[in-house]
């Protein structure tokens, strides 16, 4: 399966604690490489690597994220810093 | 009780058939407490310690609420539609979460592998993109633009055809689902599932359905539709865990699972957490 870089971009209310501990685990559970590049309360940007299936995955998880979070909207794109 | 709990008190529930209730009433649960069902003009809803419950007939069945609605139950205009057959399909008791129940009836992609030759079949296994949505002013989910190749769509399909769907969640517990009408092209079936949450890991499920179909039978419509419900009935009692999770933990939802991940974040946006696991286990 190719391998695909993207950058996610989440928005919401983001400010718990538990929120990048949680990005950190569920990506790892994929076993998809990535690191998180901003975080603050409302936005989060995370870059990963893997096969896009699992990326698309990521983004589904990352929609319902920990119970103490909501996530607006996630935008994705292929950030060309990253690359 | 937690916040979400109360989210869900207010809410309206199907308790029984209006019109098989016997002389003595249903006695049965409604979210752990015990409530009565009584048959009358009006019909009544009373609860062990003889509070009287709200009550609406509506769509076959009575509904009712522990707690104070502050709307009227979601409207199914299909059901005032002239020429539709309405089928009360009647219960199934189902060991599961009340909203285990829902999404499993939003899950497309099982049909190939727990509807084989009927509502699915391999090779035609994939779910094609599809539109998800939560609507801001009717407050619901909607899954649109859903197709799916099916050997047997409806009791009245003579062969396999690609089914249009469309999913809709306007209450916790209840869902719509329209899909194509093999008689009458241009209109949609409706197919619903009113789940009745009796206590948080056990529901009683009331399939209903209206439907444009002059020929069949109607208890080869009704065996029909319980043959499939038993069908998810045998996985819906084996799914670990078994409170609906709202944060994946270990379940890993894919593009395929839009629906139900939408659903999940309704629920979650308005803290409808009876029958939901609320922290990954």
């Amino acid at each position: 399966m190719p391998t695909a870089r993207e950058r996610l971009t989440i928005r919401g209310n983001l400010g718990a604690d538990s929120f990048l501990p949680w990005v950190a685990r569920h990506a790892a559970r994929l076993g998809l490489d990535g690191e998180i590049r901003h975080a603050d309360a409302e936005r989060v940007d995370i870059d990963v690597r893997g096969p896009a299936d699992l990326i698309d995955a990521m983004e589904m998880g990352c929609l319902l994220g920990p119970i103490d979070v909501w996530v607006d909207a996630i935008e994705r794109s292929s950030d060309p810093e990253w690359r | 009780m937690t916040i979400g709990h109360h989210a869900m008190i207010d809410q309206w529930y199907p308790v029984a058939l209006a019109s098989q209730l016997p002389p003595e009433g249903r006695t049965t649960q409604l979210m752990g407490t015990a409530i009565r069902v009584l048959p009358g003009d009006p019909v009544r809803v009373v609860t062990g310690d003889g509070r009287d419950l709200r009550v609406t007939l509506r769509y076959g069945h009575v509904w009712t609420s522990l707690g104070e609605p502050s709307k009227d139950l979601f409207d199914i205009p299909e059901a005032d539609q002239p020429g539709r057959r309405l089928v009360e399909v009647g219960v199934v008791r189902v060991r599961c979460s009340p909203l285990r129940a829902v999404e499993n009836f939003l899950d497309i992609a099982h049909f190939p592998f727990v509807h084989t030759d009927i509502l699915g079949a391999e090779p035609h296994t994939e779910v094609g993109k599809y539109d998800v949505e939560i609507r801001e002013k009717e407050d619901e989910v909607w899954a649109t633009k859903v197709q799916f190749y099916q050997p047997q769509a409806a009791k009245s399909a003579t062969g396999g055809i690609t089914t249009d769907y469309m999913y809709r969640v306007p209450a916790p517990t209840s869902t719509v689902l329209y899909k194509t009408c093999p008689a009458r092209p241009g209109e949609w079936d409706v197919i619903t599932l009113f789940v009745q949450p009796l206590t948080e890991e056990l529901c009683d499920v009331w399939p209903w359905m209206a439907l444009f179909d002059d020929e069949t039978a109607l208890t080869d419509l009704i065996h029909f539709q319980q043959m499939i419900f038993l069908q998810d009935r045998s996985i819906l009692e084996n799914q670990i865990p078994r409170l609906l999770p709202l944060d994946p933990g270990r379940e890993i939802p894919t593009r395929a699972d839009l629906t139900s991940v939408a659903y999940r974040r309704w629920l979650k946006r308005h803290q409808f957490t009876y029958g939901a696991q609320l922290v990954a286990q």
